[in-house]
């Protein structure tokens, strides 16, 4: 059987469907009742097997009664960086404490490298590194002290650790109870990576880091993509998920609302025209969505860029703007748009 | 699975108490010192007032009506009281607090980041703490032999030898305990306080089950009555029924704190 995520062209309602390789599966969205339907290809059999490392179905979870997450269902393919975005409190620690066993999840399940979260969580953590977001040192040990501990604990080759401790340094000899706040985050930059693990799970682990050592940062994390390694990072700063991430997964509420393609994403939102014109605007025969603002004409088109442009060539024209959405657009549209 | 038996994080358990090891055994070694070099100047003192007045006034100790010998003396005021129960407060103390400080302190995720299970964390813990309660237990021994020899008072070595031997599995019940309030409760302060409670309320109910003999029964629930030290120093006996319980009830904290730990969200807040 066969599993795969589509998103709902009319209400973005993300649906699982199952299928054998080559078979046609009509589908019907449970929200919005639109209907159509998905070839699987024998193809996708050989990706889903190679190319995803982390899986999760359905993965919920609450506490006692209070939702954490519910019903997440997405993958993260292998040598991709993948951005978790939403707002505070929207889900994305209990997601990433659950991946990581910390949590147990109410119901559904998660595999990370093709191993269950459930069974093999030990097992997993041999090939997966993790920067927590709410990151907490032992301050009585110096940093060296710390690293040693954590080498000891992980029993393999610490690759990159003279690596990371060039672009990264941190006073090694001090206690980390005297570290800024922007030390601590490079040791726990330095602990998650030292090890090369397949995967590293960050929550957001740039906080605390000057744009100096962000971008460091954004750096080295391409140099792991490059190397074939798999980066899963949830932010809330929207211009560093736009910067370095392939795909991003939406989270409000504890629902996942999107699954794409940053490009894909950003494309089937269209593009922002703003213009403005001698006339007065109210005479522009715009499109619906069409807002006037200090003057501006501003409005979204998908594809028929044309076709606006010819219309605008009849008008004297000031100023002209065509735009991608930003992501932050974007992420304003999916939690605007949908409450 | 070779990596479980590294024993990595009781190391580092090790390493972070090494002080505090120093620091408890110097102080048993002098209490030790201290309490028994007075015995000779009460000893005159107490065998005058020894009438059964006065050692009912002390009879929630076990064997008060002895305190006017060296050991009734040695297991009255520095074993009943020090040992059993001050040091069981300190070493029960850390024990209580090794998870949960991990916990309130939000260390653990990313000592759980590492590739050990919690079924491991639980046990190096426990074998972490267990070289400090040596030293304690060894470094007392000795002291108390050095000036039972300068007093020259009379003392079967052999016996005294058996107390820290059966004093093991006595403390390894009192850790297994903490580490079981540890991994329950978040706060360490609140789980070392729980621990402290337990202890003293064993302490209270001995106490209680030897003034009253009606309620002698009370006793049974309380650990240092399954140890009794005057017959042990005295006449080497061993209760083979107190260190069988003192070893079940470390293998039953230990196993109920695995299987706890292991099922139980690790929430921060």
């Amino acid at each position: 059987m066969l599993q795969k995520q589509l998103m709902c062209p009319n209400c973005k309602n993300i649906i699982t469907i199952e299928g054998k390789p080559g078979e046609k599966v009509y589908i019907t969205c449970p929200r919005c009742n639109t209907k159509g339907f998905y070839s699987f290809t024998k193809k996708e059999l050989l990706q889903k097997t190679t190319s995803n490392v982390i899986e999760t179905k359905n993965l919920t979870k609450f506490y006692g009664k209070i939702k954490g997450i519910e019903n997440l269902t997405f993958s993260v393919k292998k040598g991709e960086i993948f951005g978790f975005l939403g707002p505070n409190g929207a889900g994305k620690t209990t997601t990433i404490r659950t991946l990581l066993g910390y949590l147990k999840p109410t119901s559904g399940e998660a595999y990370i490298l093709d191993k269950n979260i459930s069974n093999y969580i030990v097992d997993i953590k041999r090939d997966v590194g993790y920067i927590p977001g709410d990151l907490n040192l032992y301050g009585h040990l110096t940093g060296s002290q710390f690293l040693d501990y954590f080498a000891s604990l992980r029993n393999t080759e610490m690759v990159l650790l003279d690596n990371l401790l060039k672009v990264f340094d941190v006073p090694l000899d001090r206690k980390i109870k005297g570290y800024s706040k922007g030390m601590k985050q490079k040791l726990g930059i330095i602990q998650a990576f030292m090890d090369d693990p397949k995967i590293v799970i960050m929550d957001e682990p740039t906080s605390g880091l000057d744009p100096l050592l962000q971008q460091k940062f954004y750096d080295f994390l391409n140099d792991q993509k490059k190397k074939g390694r798999t980066m899963f990072f949830s932010s809330h700063v929207l211009s560093e998920v736009d910067k370095i991430c392939d795909r991003i997964g939406i989270i409000r509420n504890g629902n996942l609302v999107a699954l794409e393609d940053v490009d894909a994403l950003k494309g089937k939102l269209g593009k922002m025209i703003r213009v403005k014109i001698k006339e007065k605007p109210e005479k522009f025969n715009g499109p619906e969505n069409l807002k006037i603002k200090d003057g501006w004409i501003e409005f979204v088109t998908n594809d028929d860029i044309d076709y606006w442009i010819k219309m605008l060539s009849k008008y004297t024209i000031l100023d002209l703007e065509i735009n991608e959405f930003s992501l932050e657009d974007i992420f304003i549209h999916y939690y605007e748009g949908q409450t | 699975m070779n990596d479980v038996f590294r024993f990595k994080i009781a190391i580092q358990m090790i390493k972070n108490h090494w002080k505090t090891t120093i620091i408890i055994t110097l102080l048993f070694m002098i209490m030790a010192v201290g309490y028994a070099g007075m015995f000779p100047a009460f000893e005159e003192a107490i065998i005058d007032m020894m009438d059964s007045e006065f050692y009912e006034s002390f009879n929630f100790f076990p064997h008060a009506d002895k305190m006017h010998t060296y050991v009734g003396f040695l297991t009255l005021e520095l074993y009943t009281i020090f040992w059993l129960l001050i040091l069981a407060i300190m070493l029960g103390f850390i024990a209580a607090s090794s998870i949960s400080t991990e916990i309130e302190g939000k260390t653990i995720d990313l000592l759980m980041s590492n590739p050990v299970s919690r079924k491991q964390i639980v046990i190096e813990k426990f074998v972490g703490l267990i070289p400090m309660f040596l030293v304690v237990n060894f470094g007392m021994m000795l002291a108390v032999m050095g000036i039972t020899a300068a007093l020259n008072e009379s003392l079967d070595f052999g016996n005294l030898f058996l107390v820290h031997i059966i004093s093991i599995p006595y403390f390894l019940a009192v850790l297994s305990l903490g580490i079981l309030i540890s991994v329950v409760i978040d706060e360490k302060m609140k789980s070392s306080i729980i621990l402290i409670l337990i202890l003293v309320g064993m302490f209270v109910l001995n106490s209680l089950s030897l003034t009253t003999p009606d309620y002698n029964w009370l006793g049974s629930f309380s650990f240092s009555h399954y140890f009794d030290i005057y017959d042990l120093l005295e006449l080497g006996e061993v209760d083979l029924v107190g260190i069988s319980l003192f070893v079940a009830v470390t293998i039953i904290c230990l196993v109920v704190s695995m299987i706890y730990f292991e099922h139980r969200d690790i929430t921060i807040s």
